[in-house]
């Protein structure tokens, strides 16, 4: 494949609230190609929704561009853009919101299958049977005339997944598409999303606070961790969590509580300086994690802004001192 | 001696289909300064046993038999035969709940000092510079700022400040348990990380025990010293933390634990539970775990089977399979279940 599928080439979106102008996102640059799985992390108002709704087209960069094949999205008209809509889809977070409780399951797939003229009538019926089977939903036909509220959280999701499927899409975003539904069956339906890159070459986005859950999705693909509107690393999924390059990253895996008593009573803690996130109406100058890295050097993180830069192994991380030191983070806080 | 006692509990409730058998035959004890968690799906019947243990279970439960004995040394008494007022005193000075930091916790249009002085004089703390030196301790004790937090109304908090607040607000009267309804869901992971820190240094200073509910097994890999595994109301196993995580014999724990992928150590053979847990009005006969149980014989089938002892004295499993799981598991006892099955 050459080049890449989906691009977000520095954008950044700002916000005008009554207490001011934040910026949610600020010049992330990220690079899709075809199949490839990617999942974004970071903790709440990190900007990783508004990043998912900027990759989807749902939302305008205020500035840098979204490219689709190559060319800017934003300037797509008519039936270049009604592809575009096709070709991008997003599956919700919340499985109880995002479906209209008054359509049965045949009634929420079969629109999009007449609106995009991919089925109608006796063919619409044998389309929504074959996703409904994609999707594991079985057997099938006792699903199409189900509402809704007869059907679990898990299910539902299921559906979202199916009705994303209906127009043939060559990008996912899935975003929190996990975190409402019951942590035993969690697992089946990121391997359904898996194999909708590895089967059906589809470019998989997920957005998730959770790291564990992006480093099983993420297994083949790759990670990139926002913190405060910016990407402060972009690794390969297995050396992100096994030596995270950043501070940031460093800290936050340090934190995370595992389901295994001996490796979470075990772990060792990175000290971070303040424990408030900053707020985005006010944010630091330099690097704005430096008021709370442990590794910060007064006249350089607290004036510069680092760039993402890349380190051996293939992995991009904006931190001045892993850069110079061309060292990740955990290894210079001997958290390895 | 145990703090507090739970005998064959069951609790209805009543819907138009007919009674929903939310929990069954539950019995456990929770000894004095332990952390006790319960895990299980959604539906599994563990809110709703937390929240019967107080007594604050909506208007369509009801017990249909058991017992809940408190003892602290000093006083004894059955929960669930307590009139309205000495019931009420128990909520908050015996027993205190601490509820997800959601603002609903709170009332919005008061301040954290009013919400405080309010739970105060409910339990009969009448001097109000009393209740004030005892609120500033207690803030001071979960690392708040005494003087900007008793000042500020609840939505002007974070939520992981909040949590702190309703952590400090369950210890004004020092109750001797302290029951957690998923106290870290919906936390950042920092945040989160710095309650369980929080719980673990009120726990030993202040020696109070611990029932939490979670669905988050990271948060009970943390802190429990024991477990309860609950499936379709019943508890189906009970066992310390490290025989649960590690040596694990009902199969609906194997499959909990191996539903979780980690962050840290290999990633093994992670899956999930196929199937859905069964209807609690219509029991499926013999084991309700049986429909979605890769270690089933025909003898499940038979009865739904009582808790067994299992390897330990401590440890038990409500399942005639359970050398099966133990075999399956393999004999290196301190890996993780995905890893073992990998």
């Amino acid at each position: 494949m050459s080049g890449p599928l989906i691009e977000l080439d520095s954008v950044s979106r700002t916000y005008t609230t009554p207490a001011g102008t934040i910026k949610a996102v600020d010049d992330v640059s990220l690079s899709l190609g075809e199949s490839e799985t990617i999942c974004i992390v970071g903790e709440s108002g990190c900007g990783k929704t508004t990043t998912g709704r900027m990759l989807a087209g749902l939302l305008r960069p205020s500035s840098g561009r979204l490219l689709f094949e190559g060319a800017d999205v934003w300037e797509k008209k008519g039936k270049d853009l009604a592809r575009f809509r096709r070709a991008v889809q997003l599956v919700h977070q919340d499985p109880y919101a995002s479906l209209n409780p008054t359509r049965t399951i045949a009634q929420t797939l079969a629109p999009p299958l007449a609106k995009h003229k991919k089925a109608h009538g006796r063919a619409a019926r044998a389309a929504m049977i074959s996703l409904l089977e994609r999707v594991g939903l079985t057997p099938p036909a006792d699903f199409l005339l189900k509402y809704p509220h007869q059907l679990s959280g898990g299910q539902r999701q299921r559906v979202s997944i199916a009705r994303a499927l209906t127009v043939d899409p060559r990008v996912i975003v899935a975003d929190e598409a996990v975190s409402m539904v019951d942590v035993s069956i969690r697992i089946s339906l990121l391997d359904l999303l898996h194999n909708l890159a590895t089967e059906f070459h589809v470019t998989t986005v997920l957005i998730t606070h959770d790291l564990a859950v992006a480093r099983y999705f993420g297994r083949k693909g790759r990670v990139a961790v926002m913190y405060l509107g910016r990407v402060v690393e972009l690794a390969d999924t297995e050396s992100l969590v096994s030596d995270p390059a950043h501070p940031y990253s460093t800290a936050l895996i340090a934190a995370i509580p595992e389901a295994d008593p001996t490796i979470t009573r075990t772990k060792k803690r990175v000290p971070l300086k303040g424990a408030e996130v900053p707020s985005l109406l006010n944010l630091p100058p330099g690097c704005v994690f430096h008021p709370r890295c442990p590794l910060s050097e007064p006249g350089l993180c607290d004036v510069v802004v680092p760039i993402l830069g890349n380190l051996p192994g293939g992995r991009s991380v904006a931190c001045h001192v892993a850069l110079r030191e061309r060292q990740p983070a955990a290894e210079l806080l001997g958290v390895r | 001696m145990p703090v507090l006692s739970v005998r064959d509990l069951s609790i209805d409730y009543r819907t138009r289909r007919g009674p929903v058998h939310a929990v069954r035959d539950v019995t456990f004890d929770l000894e004095q300064g332990e952390t006790l968690a319960v895990i299980g799906e959604s539906g599994s019947g563990k809110t709703t046993l937390a929240v019967g243990l107080i007594r604050l279970s909506p208007r369509s439960a009801r017990v249909t038999k058991g017992e809940i004995r408190y003892d602290d040394g000093k006083r004894a008494f059955d929960v669930l035969s307590l009139d309205p007022e000495r019931l009420r005193r128990f909520r908050w000075a015996d027993c205190a709940m601490v509820f997800q930091a959601a603002l609903s916790a709170f009332n919005p249009v008061i301040t954290i000092w009013e919400q405080f002085l309010d739970t105060g004089r409910a339990h009969g703390m009448g001097d109000k510079h009393k209740v004030h030196d005892r609120t500033r301790e207690l803030l001071d004790l979960v690392h708040l700022d005494p003087t900007r937090v008793l000042r500020a109304y609840p939505h002007e908090l974070s939520g992981g400040m909040r949590q702190r607040v309703l952590i400090a607000m369950a210890l004004l009267l020092d109750p001797r348990i302290i029951i957690l309804d998923e106290p870290t869901t919906a936390l950042d992971i920092l945040t989160q990380r710095a309650i369980i820190d929080l719980l673990r240094e009120l726990r030993g200073k202040l020696g109070f025990a611990t029932i939490f509910i979670s669905h988050d097994l990271s948060i009970a890999a943390e802190l429990a010293d024991r477990m309860l595994t609950m499936y379709a109301g019943r508890i189906v196993e009970r066992a310390t933390v490290d025989d649960l995580f590690y040596r694990p014999r009902h199969p609906y724990s194997v499959g909990l634990m191996r539903a979780v992928p980690r962050v840290s150590g290999a990633l093994g053979s992670v899956a999930s539970i196929p199937g859905s847990p069964p209807d609690l009005i219509r029991l499926p006969r013999g084991c309700s775990y049986y429909p979605r149980c890769p270690f089933h014989v025909d003898e499940c089938l038979q009865q739904d089977p009582p808790l067994l002892k299992v390897d330990t004295p401590e440890h038990e499993a409500a399942c005639i399979r359970w050398e099966a799981v133990a075999a399956a598991l393999g004999s290196d006892a301190e890996a993780p279940v995905a890893e073992k099955l990998a």
